[in-house]
């Protein structure tokens, strides 16, 4: 325990000591959040209608509770059509019908922000989500050979042009919303049949409720929560690259001749450095709150920030620590640092909204195959509670999928610290 | 006799290079054993191997009878050729770190810090950052935190680099004293002959990875001979070679080598045989620019077992 302490100390001390890469560590994201702040908040974007091209192939199919012919693409193109910011009359898409051929044109004039493609068998799809959530329930077995086939997927395409900043907020939004559509139209079904299965219009029936938030929701809101994840991820750069400056200065051949362990050091280590993690999500949410972040939730929702933010830093710490085993310089380690860090904001959803590629289901929630990585739950945690105004429940399974991993990491990061650089060399 | 460090065939390739090559080495418990070679010699290679930093290709390393891997961690302090400091930190935060990774018990700790900060003139500057010390404060410094915890054999690689004269002299009396005063066995390799013929009680000569002689420095020195050198620098040094096969051949000579530009002449009083050696060179036509008269020294075993001076 002594050890661990005195290590903790020890890298406090540097970390403060060294002024110049202690600006570094703090001052690059905050800039980034300023520079993203004055490019994508506040300034007149705030509730703005975006212009989405809908082309409908959808054929519909043969709903199972009533033998009757459905078009779920229709409706989720009326349910489009419908959705309105929180709190507010003004619409959030302006949903033009068209072809194809016209749509491309569209997005190259950038007169729409998007291209939403609804395939053939989206209905047929529909029906096969509903059978098999009723199914798999036990609320009421449904004989599969009233459905064509039990196995047809769809594939929604949302297509635009990538460099076009609309392009990525209206997708961001058109993903969201078609998620909670699916699961919404799920959830009344099951409830229907369940309850009173006379009540055959709730079938069709949706109901898309603002998200919390969202009244003047600007793309920088959905980006301030991504800039401290990706702030917290380039701590894993900075660790990487101090940890290997101990190995070339030889401080840590001094330290592998002590009764010093990898877990100690590594351990140790983790103590400063998560608490810059958690220092820099307070930093960074001040300058966001200053530069037009829609911050939502008190004091609460900022102690559940931090918390949040400390053990992704934990998780980023651990991420350098694996580097710092296998870089042979510190250049080498801020190389492969930023190599790792930057694809891995992308993925975890920092920047812009992933499809979603759900794996398999935990505790009833999809699980994702971003969901493997620590931060994705981070940002989801810090976006809940930071532009929602959630609470520790709204954030408990994040969190949970937080420890779980960032103690893998940890343990991985012991394990290969100390079978690479602790042991006696070759 | 209790040999605290033994080597036995000690070897070390790196890539079809052999660094170190079937060394046999026994380390007296308590005495300061100097490991003199050129640099390239394969000593830090040998000391790296001997603390347990670099595995051997082959043979084995026993310290106090128990191989190297199964040794407590702590019995071997090291005190490398590089400074290895942490900069942010202040000299008795650095000994701190180092007693506490090395579990010495608190009490025990302040007490040692302060001791070792006294003898090494450092205790002034103990709440002084490392980075802002002078070079001889931070080999001294580098040298206190190889110590802290007090070890039973301690090696020095290389200490007195890039030392002043007065720092280099604080470094030899506080050697001296570890060994007796504390009773430590004090492993030293170094390329200055004269810190080794001071320090050390018997030399480890070794060149190009191989053991070339081991005994106390008066024996090496008696190896070759009682007697002086004499250093003699040509008008015209193309010449060196025919003066060599001259004067090879006068009996009052023990041996002549050349030796960069230099020819040196090895003789028992030489300076009685100085008029003679002048006139057989005059005879043959060899004009002398320049000439010295000196005592025999390690440098001068080192030549005669190498046929080189020592490769700075």
């Amino acid at each position: 325990m002594i050890k661990i302490l005195s290590i903790a100390i020890k890298d406090s001390k540097e970390l403060l000591r060294d002024k110049r890469s202690l600006f570094m560590i703090l001052g690059f994201p905050l800039f980034f959040m300023l520079i993203f702040g004055f490019a994508f908040g506040g300034m007149g974007q705030e509730n703005e209608i975006h212009n989405i091209a809908l082309v409908n192939y959808d054929e519909g199919a043969i709903f199972p509770l009533n033998n009757e012919k459905i078009n779920f693409g229709n409706n989720l193109t009326q349910v489009l059509n419908d959705v309105k910011y929180e709190d507010s009359e003004k619409h959030i898409f302006n949903i033009i019908k068209t072809n194809e051929d016209e749509a491309n044109d569209l997005i190259k004039q950038r007169d729409v922000d998007a291209l939403l493609i609804i395939p053939e068998n989206f209905s047929q799809a529909m029906v096969n989500l509903i059978n098999f959530n009723i199914n798999s329930n036990g609320i009421m077995p449904i004989n599969s050979n009233s459905v064509s086939s039990s196995n047809v997927t769809a594939e929604l395409i949302i297509r635009g042009d990538s460099s076009f900043t609309d392009f990525g907020v209206s997708q961001a939004i058109l993903v969201g919303i078609i998620g909670n559509y699916q699961d919404e139209i799920v959830n009344n079904i099951k409830k229907s049949v369940s309850g009173n299965s006379n009540n055959q219009t709730q079938y069709i029936t949706t109901e898309i409720e603002s998200v919390p938030g969202t009244e003047s929701f600007t793309m920088f809101d959905f980006l301030a929560p991504g800039m401290m994840v990706f702030a917290i991820l380039l701590l894993a750069t900075t660790v990487a690259a101090g940890l290997t400056r101990e190995v070339e200065t030889g401080t840590l051949t001094r330290l592998k001749l002590s009764r010093m362990r990898s877990f100690d050091l590594l351990f140790g280590g983790l103590i400063p450095w998560s608490l810059i993690a958690a220092a820099q999500i307070l930093i960074l949410l001040l300058v966001a709150i200053m530069v037009g972040f829609h911050w939502q939730g008190g004091l609460n929702s900022i102690l559940l920030a931090m918390f949040v933010g400390l053990i992704g830093g934990v998780a980023s710490v651990a991420l350098g620590m694996i580097i710092a085993a296998f870089a042979k310089n510190d250049r080498q380690a801020t190389n492969m640092g930023t190599l790792i860090t930057v694809p891995v904001s992308f993925l975890s959803g920092a920047f812009f909204q992933l499809p979603q590629v759900v794996i398999g289901n935990f505790m009833g929630n999809p699980f994702q195959i971003y969901d493997i990585l620590p931060w994705t739950h981070t940002l989801y945690a810090l976006r809940t509670v930071l532009i929602f105004g959630g609470n520790w429940n709204d954030i408990s399974y994040q969190v949970g999928w937080m420890l779980i991993l960032t103690s893998i990491l940890f343990a991985i990061s012991v394990f290969l610290f100390a079978k690479i650089r602790l042991r006696a060399e070759n | 006799m209790d040999y605290i460090v033994e080597t036995r065939e000690l070897t070390k390739d790196f890539d079809g290079l052999k660094a170190v090559d079937r060394l046999n080495l026994k380390i007296k418990k308590g005495e300061v054993f100097g490991f003199l070679g050129p640099n390239g010699a394969g000593k830090t290679t040998s000391i790296s191997m001997i603390v347990g930093l670099l595995l051997p290709s082959s043979g084995q390393i026993l310290i106090d009878g128990v191989e190297i891997q199964k040794i407590k961690k702590g019995t071997i302090g090291v005190c490398p050729q590089d400074l290895v400091l942490w900069d942010h930190l202040t000299c008795m935060e650095s000994l701190k770190l180092m007693g506490d990774m090395y579990e010495v018990p608190n009490n025990i700790l302040k007490e040692r810090a302060n001791y070792l900060l006294k003898e090494l003139f450092l205790l002034e500057k103990a709440n002084t950052l490392t980075i802002n010390l002078s070079g001889g404060m931070k080999r001294r410094l580098n040298l206190a935190l190889a110590l802290i915890h007090s070890p039973e054999i301690i090696v020095l690689d290389e200490p007195s680099e890039g030392l002043d004269p007065q720092s280099r002299r604080v470094l030899w009396n506080f050697i001296k004293s570890l060994r007796d005063e504390e009773g430590k066995t004090v492993i030293l390799t170094t390329h200055l002959m004269d810190e080794a013929d001071r320090l050390s009680d018997r030399i480890a000569i070794v060149d190009h990875g191989k053991l070339l002689r081991l005994d106390t420095p008066e024996n090496l020195k008696k190896e070759i001979g009682e007697g002086d050198v004499v250093e003699i620098l040509l008008n015209d040094p193309t010449e060196n070679d025919n003066a060599v096969n001259v004067l090879k051949n006068m009996e009052e000579i023990e041996s002549v080598i050349k030796i960069n530009s230099l020819l040196d002449i090895r003789a028992l009083d030489a300076v009685s045989k100085l008029p003679i050696i002048m006139k057989t060179l005059e005879t043959h036509g060899f004009s002398v620019n320049d000439l010295s008269v000196r005592q025999n020294t390690l440098e001068d075993v080192f030549i005669e077992l190498t046929g080189t001076r020592l490769r700075e």
